[in-house]
């Protein structure tokens, strides 16, 4: 694994700013950016995809060989933003690497910038064009209009090329045109990218952390009294007469009883009220007996609801802080990484039902 | 069933592209609207192709992979409904039941594969390391063409040996297996979130990354903003991080006309 030996400089070797990238290159990036998910992965998502479409951008900036290779592998960090909207990002990504920005820069930047993107196309295009554009035409097509698929492609990739192409020449302008106010205050600058970039992926590791320990350990039974009412004439009472004096901290689940082992009448439960049992005289004939019957319920103890009284997420930030110690620390390598928790994935599913799956 | 070669051939193709379209190129030939219609074309009845493709994407509308979430296959699901509906004569909505088995089958499908291809993010970092633009691209197809012969070759399948043969498949799957993976596959983010905080962590910034966890913790627990939460997440981390420019920028410029003497120290 000869790529693990290699580290990212701090910056460039050839700190000239490029000229700028002409539209015919930007065009191009933008079309390639049709195939961000490419090489979608859990490690770093869309990173293999997002390097495919910023290198026509990277080639025009770098002509220093050692400098693009630095470029293109830094560009392989963990990514995840919305494909239609990833064009913004690239454009303003190309400004920065354009002006041969610090890696670490452009880096945090590039985070920042791509993760909340996520949320607002989901929302634009999952949750907002898909579904009225398909609800739509699928009712076409269940009425049989063979226009159907075709209105829907129409529609949907006409707004999906307008964000492509529209955003990456936008976001390069805007990047471009904010450059040199940023370059005269580098290192602050780049502190200032880096604390939103750590406290964004602090939020990631919320929202996007899913990994929770669902185990439930059953604890003992615990015991209770269900109330039980019913109207039987005078005569029929009297049968109950044998349900007093049951002892019901020992007797079976299922006993009936009307009063405890010192002839005190018992309190049982019925729905959320606490009731009397005991035999009422109805006046006509008829009585109402209340009598207890024992329960016995099972109590599991929940690992989960343990776990975020303690602080919800945790196992998301344990995951997080303990493979950030092996990679800083321990010169753990991302593969390394991915085979642990694949081992660990595994492990915790309870292998051959040796132990309950805790996911 | 009769299908013809060229049936079988052509099935094969539509599902090639579908799979690479799910989540690449104009992702939308994908959608149930789509194959339906053309899967029908295919076995000679548009009409029911379309009126199944219509009913599956209704039933997908919602359903859409949100968040890096993967929803039932809807490529294998929309194909294998037209496929019945077309070719066994199943009624539409029978036939869009039958082929959630098959859709579930996708999704875990899309799980492993998704954890399995991670390791040839290190094909791509050797490229790089090489500064080989041409590597990335052969890379890139070569990790479309992978996905898309899986697809289309266990749908090819299914489509062959129909309906009983794609239950046997899915009950052969040890439970723990599906659980492991799955788990495991959820869990591979945090490998790269751990390498952006390794490049742009040092000492001083651990209060911010707790930060942002714990206002995101806040966050996802208020419902009307959990949806738009990372954006508003964001505004607030730009918002510190404007402020500590602006701290680091004034405190320069203080030095820099001796600003800072008037306070005697």
């Amino acid at each position: 694994m000869a790529s693990n030996e290699f580290v990212v400089p701090a910056q460039y070797e050839d700190l000239t700013p490029a000229p700028q990238v002409d539209s015919k290159t930007l065009n191009r990036m933008a079309l390639r950016s049709y195939w961000l998910q490419s090489s979608f992965n859990y490690e770093t998502m869309q990173s293999g995809g997002w390097l495919f479409a910023m290198i026509p951008g990277l080639e025009k900036v770098h002509t220093n060989k050692n400098d693009l290779a630095a470029s293109m592998y830094h560009n392989l960090d963990f990514i995840n933003t919305h494909p239609f909207l990833v064009t913004f990002v690239m454009g303003i990504v190309l400004s920065l690497e354009q002006n041969k920005l610090d890696t670490q820069t452009i880096r945090a930047v590039r985070i920042s910038a791509a993760s909340p993107l996520g949320g607002i196309g989901d929302a634009l295009f999952w949750l907002t064009l898909v579904p009225i554009t398909a609800g739509i035409t699928s009712n076409m097509a269940i009425e049989g209009n063979i226009a159907a698929p075709f209105i829907f492609l129409l529609i949907f990739n006409l707004a999906q090329a307008a964000c492509r192409f529209g955003l990456m020449k936008w976001a390069y302008k805007v990047g471009t045109g904010a450059i040199d106010a940023l370059t005269a205050n580098m290192q602050a600058f780049t502190r200032a990218a880096s604390i939103l970039g750590v406290f964004v992926v602090g939020a990631l590791t919320v929202t996007m952390g899913g990994t929770q320990i669902n185990l439930t350990i059953p604890n003992g039974t615990t015991r209770g009294l269900a109330a039980h009412t019913v109207v039987v004439n005078n005569k029929d009472a009297e049968n109950f007469a044998d349900l007093e004096g049951i002892d019901t901290e020992e007797a079976e689940p299922g006993t009936l009883a009307l009063t405890d082992i010192d002839g005190n009448a018992l309190t049982a439960v019925a729905g959320e009220d606490a009731v009397e049992c005991g035999i009422v005289d109805l006046g006509n004939g008829m009585s109402s007996v209340t009598y207890a019957e024992v329960t016995e319920t099972e109590v599991n103890y929940s690992v989960a609801s343990t776990l975020d009284t303690v602080l919800p997420k945790l196992v998301p930030l344990a995951l997080v802080l303990m493979l950030y110690f092996l990679f800083a620390k321990h010169n753990f390598t991302p593969i390394k990484g991915i085979v642990l928790l694949l081992v660990l994935g595994l492990l915790g599913a309870g292998p051959f039902g040796l132990w309950p799956s805790i996911w | 069933m009769d299908v013809s070669f060229v049936q079988v051939a052509l099935i094969f193709v539509v599902t090639f592209i579908a799979a690479i379209d799910q989540f690449d190129f104009l992702e939308s030939l994908y959608q149930p609207i789509v194959t339906g219609a053309v899967v029908g074309a295919i076995l000679g009845d548009v009409q029911t192709g379309l009126v199944v493709g219509g009913t599956y994407q209704l039933m997908t509308i919602g359903n859409m992979p949100i968040g890096g979430a993967q929803p039932p296959n809807a490529v294998i699901g929309g194909i294998m409904a037209a496929v019945f509906a077309c070719s066994l004569n199943m009624d539409v909505n029978v036939a869009v039941a039958a082929a959630i088995p098959f859709a579930l089958l996708g999704q875990y499908g899309v799980t492993l594969f998704f954890t399995l291809r991670a390791p040839m993010l290190e094909s791509f970092r050797a490229a790089a390391v090489k500064a080989d633009t041409k590597a990335i691209t052969r890379l890139t197809v070569i990790s479309e063409v992978i996905l898309g012969l899986i697809f289309a070759a266990i749908v090819t399948l299914f489509f062959i040996g129909g309906q009983a043969f794609g239950e046997t498949v899915v009950n052969a799957i040890p439970e723990w297996v599906n659980t492991g993976l799955s788990a495991g596959g959820g869990m591979m983010k945090f490998v790269g979130f751990a390498i952006l905080l390794k490049i742009m962590m040092n000492r001083d910034m651990w209060g911010f990354f707790f930060m942002g966890f714990g206002l995101a913790l806040i966050a996802v627990n208020i419902p009307a903003i959990a949806g738009p939460a990372l954006l508003i997440l964001t505004f607030i981390g730009f918002g510190i991080a404007f402020w500590d420019f602006q701290q680091q920028t004034e405190l320069k410029g203080a030095a820099f006309d001796g600003g800072d003497m008037s306070d005697g120290i």
